[in-house]
């Protein structure tokens, strides 16, 4: 089927374009102007026309997820609505997540922490995702055997080799590390770690733990650099570990997690524990200017209840004593830890508002947003449907300015964020969101409109409103059918779980196989995501290594 | 593949048909049991959504000793992985987790990772039996109950109660052990009785390293919790009367709700052994269950199909108890017709037509 989107306002920073023309799908891509008539027209008139989001970083499935679920089932409302999926209005669902970002005009969501112990349930629970294509990222860095292989320095081959293995046997899309070795280190006693700090039994740092595994992901040719959670997630002095593991990457390619977690510069550096932080957001942007290697995504703070889920277990367990409300779940897992801390950020409260600027402030400073991912650490920082109101910030200073004089002072205090004029435009929100995410991810045909992408496109009304224009897109393409028609779903197509296509090493598979029955009783066939264990066919979807 | 209609052998769309029929005509049905693959179990929740059904699954009691405090108060866990591999110091409550393979596991190993790595072992009971089949010390329960022995254990590490008490003893073993494990059934200890040791847990952790681990029900109880959770984003026990999902875990119990007589018709998933619930027999009901297997057979409920057994005739993805983790478990010999799933999409799929010519 040919279909014309015409007379649209095209953004597409990747291509230079921003006014008024057409795109041209057939087949579920992007093909150039067509002298055929098209089997559909879509007058997208007074409509910003873009394509479709992109995230890279949200908890949308793996038992973390689960549990939090169980902590807080009260957590999401679920509305009597049907709309043609069951539980597309049971709050929380995977139905649900789907159908909102949906219904925000993304088309991909990843979930970046899918440890290789318990891929299968992350699998399937992503797998009932509908509408969008989804993917994980397999975490490594706390995993004994990885550790003792540092441990007996077996050198690069040998990681690599792993590395590989883990990423295959998992179906991932990339690799992360969280708080490498924290979750060892918590285990056996300690409470906070450094990046070289020595890690117990083993006698390493997470510095030399990231360093194997970064080399690792460019041997392997992962699309995705190594996303990485670094030490001393969200206390006062948090940046000089952010800073200082942008440095120990060594002009490798590396991805930062949630960076306004770290941007907090402690008032008193001599006795960070006590008097609080500042924003450190002008030093994490000139530390990014100086790495054009690195790339963050924000983790903005939303205003209300949450829950925080991580597999930093020391964070979370040193977090525990600030749960609202007051119960939460610390899991010493198989390789990492995980802990689910519930947290509500107060409108009012000077930490919560000072949170809320410091992420404004890192995006509204950036030099490039194509290297400055939005998102909310969902539901870490808030939920993802806080996306539009982020956005509706960062290109309205007024509306910005409305929003600031009804929190706490200490926004002008301690952050920069009253100073700044800038306005986002609808090219640079596309890189926030589109062309940025599908670069970092290496999805070479998605996030942008040019000849040969998918056809995953989003079509808002222009609106001042930009929370009601990015709340609910006027239609979304997904592989160039509809599945949007003003903010509602209009057909529940399943899209696919991309998995990078990586070879695994024969020898590795067998000394791994050995391994894992010695630990677990069940050899590498227990860790495997089969095809045959889905309910449907169909489901995956490769992706490709760098040459 | 055999299947049954009021007792009588019928070809299996035969029964299908049947089992819409009587779904179609029902009001207030319920769905149970869920001792199957994960496939299946998704395809039990599909269909009680389009037919309004409340879901219990038949691990339900034990299942809501862990869900409720969980709710109300979190948990700090391990795995059995960890446990063994870990674990310096490892306390079993009651009796119900001598049954269990994990024991001469960790009776049988010592700690191999982490700071414990290369120390001994201590097994440590707290009501259990004291036999002596297995080398531990046993610390008998209190008068009142495994619950209030955990109270006041946790008492003692606590401080505040003192003396030379068995608990006190028991308390500076918990305190002093480097990874320490306690190993509990939550069935047997009860929802206040999971709480309790949780609350001892965190304690414990104020001061060392210490987690729980409980077993599970054996009836596929924690991968139908996940797969709840990301369905519905609830635990189990939902309804779907009013077209949202709504967890109560007192409203749909499935006993309570035949008990009050505000059921009229049923359908029961067990393609894995599971107890047959006593009021299979009394009501309109549909039976799933697993080739081979004694409910087998055309005078367990109105309706009975017969299917592959996930592991053994059909493949599946299950809860593995050693890995904690839902793993995938290959047919072991040639395969059945006809998988669980398969039979209920079929319901689904002639509810579906039905519910379109009626329209």
């Amino acid at each position: 089927m040919l279909i014309l989107i015409q007379g649209g306002r095209v953004v597409d920073p990747t291509a230079g374009r921003d006014g008024v023309g057409d795109v041209w799908i057939e087949d579920g891509h992007v093909v150039a102007a067509s002298e055929r008539k098209p089997d559909r027209t879509i007058d997208a008139s007074g409509c910003i026309v873009m394509a479709g989001g992109v995230e890279v970083h949200s908890h949308i499935a793996g038992g973390n997820v689960v549990m939090s679920r169980l902590l807080l089932p009260d957590l999401y409302v679920s509305e009597a609505a049907p709309e043609g999926h069951p539980f597309a209005h049971a709050g929380g669902s995977a139905a649900w997540i789907g159908a909102n970002y949906a219904r925000m005009g993304y088309t991909i969501a990843v979930e970046p922490a899918m440890p290789p112990t318990n891929a299968l349930a992350t699998q399937l629970e992503l797998a009932d995702i509908p509408l969008l294509d989804r993917g994980a990222l397999t975490v490594m860095g706390n995993d004994d055997q990885l550790l003792d292989l540092l441990r007996q320095r077996e050198g690069k081959a040998a990681v690599r080799d792993l590395v590989a293995l883990s990423v295959a046997t998992s179906r991932g899309l990339g690799v992360k590390c969280i708080n490498a070795g924290g979750a060892s280190a918590f285990k056996d006693g300690m409470l906070n770690l450094s990046l070289d700090e020595e890690i117990p039994v083993y006698g390493l740092s997470t510095r030399k733990i990231m360093n194997a595994l970064l080399d690792a992901v460019e041997e392997i040719g992962v699309p995705h650099p190594l996303h990485v959670h670094a030490n001393n997630l969200g206390i006062p002095g948090a940046d000089d570990s952010f800073v200082a593991t942008m440095e120990a990457a060594e002009g490798r390619r590396i991805h930062f997690a949630h960076a306004q977690f770290y941007a907090y510069g402690a008032v008193d550096p001599a006795n960070p524990g006590t008097g609080g932080f500042r924003s450190a957001a002008e030093r994490i942007t000139e530390a990014m200017e100086k790495h054009p290697n690195a790339t963050f995504d924000v983790g903005q703070v939303a205003f209300g209840q949450t829950v925080t889920i991580s597999l930093d277990v020391i964070r979370q367990f040193a977090g525990r004593k600030g749960a609202n409300p007051k119960k939460w779940i610390i899991t010493a897992g198989d390789a990492e830890g995980g802990g689910i801390v519930p947290f509500l950020y107060k409108p009012r409260g000077p930490v919560s508002s000072l949170q809320w600027a410091i992420g404004l402030e890192l995006m509204l400073l950036s030099g490039d947003p194509e290297r400055t991912i939005l998102t909310t650490d969902h539901p870490n920082g808030g939920p993802f449907t806080e996306y539009p109101r982020i956005i509706h910030l960062l290109m309205d200073k007024e509306e910005r300015d409305r929003e600031i004089a009804g929190l706490h002072k200490v926004i002008a205090e301690r952050s920069g964020l009253c100073g700044i004029e800038r306005e986002y435009t609808f090219s640079e929100i596309a890189q926030l969101t589109r062309s940025g995410p599908a670069k970092l991810l290496g999805l070479a045909d998605r996030g942008h409109l040019r000849e040969g992408a998918r056809a995953d496109v989003a079509i808002y009304r222009d609106d001042k409103n930009r929370t009601a224009m990015f709340a609910r897109a006027r239609l979304v393409l997904k592989d160039g059918h509809v599945i949007v028609e003003d903010g509602e779903i209009v057909d529940w197509r399943a899209g696919h779980t991309l998995e990078l296509t990586v070879e695994s090493d024969k020898a590795m598979e067998t000394r791994t196989d050995a391994y894992l029955d010695a630990r677990f009783g069940a050899g590498l066939d227990s860790f495997t995501v089969p095809d045959e264990a889905f309910p449907v066919s169909d489901v995956f979807e490769d992706v490709a290594c760098r040459a | 593949m055999a299947a049954w209609v009021k007792g009588g052998a019928a070809d299996v769309s035969a029964a299908v048909e049947a089992a819409a029929t009587l779904l179609a005509a029902a009001k207030t049905p319920i769905v149970t049991g869920l001792s199957a693959d994960t496939s299946a179990v998704r395809a039990a929740y599909h269909l009680a959504g389009l037919i309004g059904a409340s879901v219990d699954p038949v691990g339900g009691d034990g299942l809501y000793a862990e869900l409720g405090p969980l709710s109300q108060f979190g948990n700090l866990n391990t795995t059995p992985a960890e446990a063994i591999g870990r674990a310096d110091a490892v306390l079993i409550v009651g009796l119900r987790p001598w049954d269990r393979p994990i024991v001469q596991e960790i009776a049988a190993s010592a700690p191999v990772r982490g700071r414990a790595a290369g120390s001994e072992r201590t097994l440590l009971s707290l009501g259990g039996p004291g036999d002596g089949a297995t080398r531990h010390v046993s610390y008998p329960a209190a008068a009142g109950g495994l619950a209030v022995s955990v109270a006041h254990l946790r008492a003692y590490v606590k401080g505040n109660l003192s003396g030379e008490a068995a608990y006190a003893d028991l308390g500076r073993r918990l305190t002093t052990a480097q990874y320490g494990v306690v190993l509990y059934d939550a069935a047997e200890l009860g929802d206040l009785g999971v709480e309790m040791l949780q609350g001892l847990v965190r304690d414990l952790n104020d001061l060392t390293r210490f987690f729980a681990l409980s077993v599970s029900d054996g009836f596929q109880g924690r991968a139908v919790t996940q797969l709840a959770s990301w369905t519905t984003g609830q635990p189990p026990r939902v309804g779907f009367g009013r077209d949202l999902p709504e967890h109560d875990p007192w409203r749909f119990d499935s006993a309570r709700q035949v008990a009050a007589g505000e059921v009229d018709a049923a359908l029961w998933l067990a393609s894995l052994p599971a107890p047959r619930p006593d009021w299979l027999g009394s009501l309109p009901t549909i039976a799933i269950v697993g080739e081979g297997s004694a409910d087998a057979t055309g005078d367990v409920a109105e309706i009975v199909i017969a299917v592959g057994v996930p592991g053994e005739t059909a493949g599946g993805a299950l809860w593995n108890e050693r890995r904690a983790a839902i793993t995938y478990a290959p047919p072991a010999g040639p395969p059945a017709d006809l998988t669980a799933a398969a039979v209920l999409a079929a319901i689904q799929n002639r509810l579906t037509q039905k519910k379109g010519a009626s329209c």
